[in-house]
């Protein structure tokens, strides 16, 4: 939001006379190598329970391509609370293998090179899991848990005739109820006729959010642009925990590096012995038709 | 100078007294009545002489004898007497003088006081007048006070167009900026195109980045103290301005004459009215502008008492209306408001008093509206400050000293409203502090080269209740019922101790050597992570964890006068470490944020630099040029591997030329030539691609691209230089009405000066572009001022 307004503010003050702008050459050294993870699990879609690798890249690098990383050894294990400890059974783990090599699976996701799945692999809700992963001589390894679902409990709309555009505006609202403890949540949208099956970042909007001022009771969502009439929406209202939250909050921010008025956002890993997140996703899940 | 005249006045003196042998007296402007701070009072026999306070007094210890006094002051005629002391006798001498016009003389002078930068203690100071200001080519025809002083050497501007300014490496919480003895925490109109002052009610304009006298402390890098004017007491004076994106208008004038005056002035932008053909349909819906005045009342009870009162309040006004809902609205407010009350007393010919009483407030809100349901988020600081100064003045020892208080409260957020069933009153913690000083400082002369200003200042800063420290567990959320301090309970303590020493030793009559040595304490910090000031960054108070910010400075210099004072050069070296310097991590989330202590970084800083100016005083071309050759770094254990960085405002080289030449007495132009090394970023060094998924229209991939930064600073922009030229045509001066014309072109040969560099993969050309966005290219623009 603080950039909106500011992009808003300079071009009210110098509007006209700003938007200048020629490409340049810069020369930057070689960045720090890392390994990138991106892991989902959640209790009610399988297809969206995978593992991303990918390694980052000098900066100028020409090859823009996704860079996923194969051979990698990548294990899933539920874990069980004993008191203040949480011991984690091997003989339970399981072992999530490269998309593109499990037969019977034909995903899309395979032309990313670097996306571990295991259709057996059916998570919990409030159940921790330890993510491993053994690659390029690296170790990585993270815990979740998939928190309490928040349901999704009223979806409601107004139309309003669009003059410019010539067709009508419908706007969505919904609403659910917010406990009096501090949850973390994450939105996403995807607006289509099928639910999502095919990569958190098929969506349309993702968004993060807490309760830090909003807080116990009903809570009512609206989105601010408006939807077509007779448009399928698919509404994911995801509970995350607290270092989820911490982790999507800076990943939201990073998008969004450069600007005079920002610094740069290192977004915060929730992960060791790499960079990422391992997101558990408690998803409440509305489809509407929007007439 | 060729407009000045001799006025002699002879004052004999017959009456014997045997102990008291001292001239004295005030020193007024002929046609306003107000006082004149600073002015030169020179004893040309004895080749000593002084400067009057900031009431305009002055006194000097004198033998019996006949001596020519030569009274100067920027933009008014010298002025020489001969006076008689016999036999000891007091002299008192209520002086007048007159201004010249000063549209055509001397608009660029920096000082005014004959030899003052070499015979004076003080070092690492500058004063400006607003008419110097007014002088310099502007942008959109707007002169601005803190515009002007970036072209003086060790000050750096923030950025392009920007009122942002940087003090021999500090940061910008690290000047304190005060308008009439009250603190502006926000000094900024319009995101920092514009500064808080109109020039218009501005009086005169004084900077200390060094040497800092023991009566000023609380910032470790600047004063930058602005006078108001005060209110012609006999009679009435109307200015005003139209300029491209804003008009000012300011009337003064007598209440009782001779005695008492008042000045208001006040200042409203139309930038969005002017911007609105040039905006999206949508961008219409939305909303900018500012507005400030000024007011001002004196009233002089005797010749021993004067009050003073100096009010100001601005605000700047934000507003947006989605362009896809018109049930979102999202309005923004915030400005600075401030009252100060002065009142002056003379006890007897050797011992006067300042007693100042100050109220100023910093404050912002949001308001949030969607529909039935919205909410109000706000945040602010605000001080009540008293302190008490005397000065006493005493043969060879000229002595300040005093005490000061404040109480500081601060806001840092408030949220109220209604959002569906869940009623909104939640607050963080306010924190309330008091700020202690006490000084005593002491100039005197060691033989007859040797002056020495050495004082002591003691301060002492104490957090107290009512507040409850919260603890948090390690992901940041709040457990237990944390710690509750009662109302005045103390939290922590700061005292400390500020020695500060200055000297001067004079070579000869036009040479001189300087040195000085302070140290300063700074307990307020303002928590920001971007190098403009944006209005949500707040002040937060040294803590528990937040230890207060210390500063050493050590300064040499070397002062040499020329051709009767016509060219005055210096050269000064300095060097300041730091210490408790303030950083964010990365990313940090300041808003609303119930632990922003977590969020902070602590770590120390060095500067060390030498500054060259050379200033031609007299003649028809006046001018300066200064340049600064500069190192500062910053060091952090949590940042950059716990390596040295570039501060983001170190520029190795920094030149400044400004010159004015007055071709006849209608038409005078102004040339501004600045060049200064370009800022050390951040520029990413590697990304990754994150959130894999697919077009659901195209079928194509679809990722996310994340920045990544392993350095900080390590990537210099391109060096930054521009040239801005004016005229200005002065159309009519008579004894009633006054106009003139300011025809400016700022960036007169079209350099792109870097703003910002962002970057953009290009997925079909396999490339990532890099793009430098500049702002401001060749601009002309144009004002009308006048006056009657």
């Amino acid at each position: 939001m603080r950039t909106t307004i500011v992009n808003i503010i300079l071009v009210i003050v110098v509007a006209g006379l700003v938007s200048c702008e020629k490409e340049i050459t810069v020369n930057l050294p070689p960045g720090k190598k890392s390994i990138v993870v991106e892991a989902s699990i959640n209790q009610q879609f399988p297809n969206l329970n995978y593992v991303y690798i990918s390694r980052t890249l000098d900066y100028f690098n020409p090859d823009l391509s996704f860079n996923g990383v194969k051979d990698a050894l990548v294990f899933i294990t539920p874990g069980e609370i004993q008191g203040r400890d949480t011991i984690w059974n091997v003989s339970n783990r399981i072992q999530l293998f490269d998309i593109s090599e499990i037969p019977g699976v034909d995903s899309l996701l395979a032309g990313f090179n670097g996306v571990y799945f295991n259709p057996l692999l059916l998570p919990q809700i409030g159940v921790p899991y330890k993510l491993e992963i053994t690659v390029e001589n690296s170790f990585i390894s993270g815990v979740t848990t998939i928190p309490n679902v928040v349901e999704i409990d009223t979806v409601f709309w107004r139309t309003e005739f669009d003059e410019q555009e010539g067709d009508t505006d419908v706007f969505l609202t919904f609403e659910f109820v917010d406990g009096p403890e501090q949850n973390n949540y994450r939105l996403i949208v995807h607006n289509s006729q099928n639910p999502l099956m095919v990569g958190w970042g098929t969506a349309n909007t993702f968004r993060e959010f807490d309760d830090a001022i909003l807080n116990n009771g009903r809570r009512p969502y609206s989105f601010f642009s408006p939807f077509n009439y007779s448009d399928t929406v698919n509404i994911y209202l995801n509970s995350i925990g607290r270092r989820e939250y911490l982790f999507w909050d800076s990943f939201d921010d990073a998008k969004d590096n450069g600007g005079p008025f920002s610094t740069p956002v290192m977004v915060k890993s929730n992960i060791t012995g790499a960079i990422g997140s391992f997101t558990g996703y408690g998803v409440s899940y509305r489809r509407v038709i929007l007439r | 100078m060729k407009s000045s005249f001799i006025f002699l006045i002879l004052f004999i003196v017959f009456f014997a007294d045997t102990h008291a042998q001292q001239i004295s007296g005030t020193i007024k402007d002929s046609t306003t009545g107000e006082s004149l701070i600073g002015a030169t009072i020179k004893v040309v026999e004895l080749n000593t002489g002084t400067t009057t306070n900031e009431n305009g007094q002055f006194k000097l210890k004198i033998a019996d004898g006949t001596y020519t006094l030569t009274i100067s002051y920027l933009g008014y005629l010298n002025k020489q007497i001969k006076v008689v002391v016999v036999n000891g006798k007091n002299v008192n001498l209520p002086l007048v003088l007159s201004p010249t016009v000063i549209e055509k003389k001397e608009a660029l002078i920096i000082g005014n006081r004959n030899d003052k930068n070499v015979t004076s203690t003080e070092m690492s100071r500058v004063e400006l007048t607003a008419e110097q200001v007014k002088g310099l080519p502007v942008i959109f025809g707007e002169p601005d006070v803190l515009k002007a002083i970036t072209l003086l050497p060790g000050i750096k501007s923030g950025g392009e167009g920007g009122t942002g300014f940087y003090v021999r490496g500090g940061g910008p919480d690290q000047n304190l900026v005060l308008m009439d003895d009250a603190v502006i925490y926000n000094p900024s109109h319009l995101l920092g195109f514009l500064s808080v002052f109109n020039t218009d009610a501005v009086k005169n304009i004084e900077v200390i980045k060094g040497g800092m006298p023991a009566n000023y402390g609380g910032r470790l890098s600047s004063i930058l103290n602005v006078n108001l004017k005060e209110g012609n007491d006999k009679k009435f004076v109307t200015n005003g301005g139209v300029g491209l994106i804003s008009s000012r208008l300011s009337v003064e004038g007598p209440i009782k004459k001779g005695k008492s005056g008042f000045m208001i002035a006040g200042r409203r932008t139309y930038i969005d009215a002017i911007a609105r053909p040039f905006l999206t349909t949508e961008q219409r819906a939305n909303g900018y502008y500012f507005y400030d005045f000024n007011a001002k009342f004196h009233y002089q009870f005797s010749d021993k008492d004067k009050i003073v009162i100096s009010a100001y309040y601005g605000r700047d006004i934000f507003s947006f209306r989605s362009p896809t809902n018109n049930l979102v609205r999202f309005n923004v407010g915030w400005g600075n408001a401030a009252v100060s009350a002065k009142w002056f007393h003379q006890y007897n010919k050797k011992l006067f008093s300042n007693t100042v009483a100050v109220y100023n407030r910093y404050d912002l809100n949001n308001k949030f509206e969607f529909g039935s349901n919205g909410f109000v988020l706000s945040s602010g600081l605000q001080d009540w400050n008293l302190k008490h100064d005397f000065i006493y003045l005493s043969g060879n020892h000229n002595m300040k000293f005093g005490a000061s208080y404040i109480w500081h409260t601060f806001t840092p957020g408030i949220a109220t409203g209604q959002v569906g069933t869940i009623v909104i009153n939640e607050a963080i913690n306010k924190q309330y502090a008091h700020e202690a000083a006490i000084y005593f400082l002491d100039e005197f002369k060691l033989g007859s080269r040797l002056t020495v200003n050495a004082g002591l200042r003691g301060v002492l800063f104490t957090q107290v209740g009512p507040f409850t420290e919260k603890i948090f567990d390690d992901q940041d959320l709040v457990i237990g019922d944390g710690k509750t301090y009662k109302s005045g309970e103390p939290i922590v303590t700061y005292p400390g101790i500020e020695p500060r020493l200055a000297a001067t030793y004079l070579l000869n009559s036009t040479t001189s050597l300087k040195a000085s040595f302070n140290r300063v304490y700074q307990f307020l910090h303002l928590a920001t992570t971007s190098g403009a000031q944006f209005p949500a960054d707040l002040w937060v108070p040294s803590s528990q964890r937040v230890k207060p910010q210390l500063a050493y400075q050590y300064a040499v210099g070397v002062y040499k006068n020329f051709n009767k004072n016509e060219y005055e050069t210096s050269i000064e070296a300095y060097y300041k470490p730091m210490f408790n310097q303030i950083e964010f991590k990365p990313g940090a989330n300041l808003f609303f944020n119930q632990n922003l202590e977590n969020e902070m970084v602590f770590g120390e800083g060095l500067s060390y630099g030498i500054e060259f100016f050379a200033k031609k005083k007299f003649g028809r071309l006046t001018g300066w040029i200064g340049y600064t050759w500069s190192r500062t770094t910053r060091q952090f254990d949590e940042l950059n591997n716990g390596r040295p960085f570039f501060f983001r405002y170190d520029r190795t080289h920094d030149i400044s030329i400004v010159a004015t030449y007055q071709i006849n007495n209608k038409w005078t132009v102004n040339g501004v030539f600045v060049y200064g090394t370009g800022n050390a970023t951040t520029l990413p060094t590697a990304r990754y691609t994150y959130q894999p998924g697919f077009d659901l229209i195209t079928g194509e991939p679809k990722i996310t691209f994340i920045d990544l930064y392993d350095r900080i600073n390590d990537y210099r922009l391109p060096a930054y230089h521009r040239l801005d030229v004016s005229f200005t045509y002065v159309a009519k001066q008579t004894e009633k009405f006054e106009s003139s014309w300011n025809f400016s072109i700022y960036n007169l040969y079209n350099r792109a000066n870097p703003y910002f560099i962002y970057f953009v993969p290009d997925l079909e050309a396999q490339r990532v572009r890099a793009y430098m966005v500049y702002l401001f290219p060749i601009l002309p623009s144009v004002a009308w001022n006048f006056k009657f």
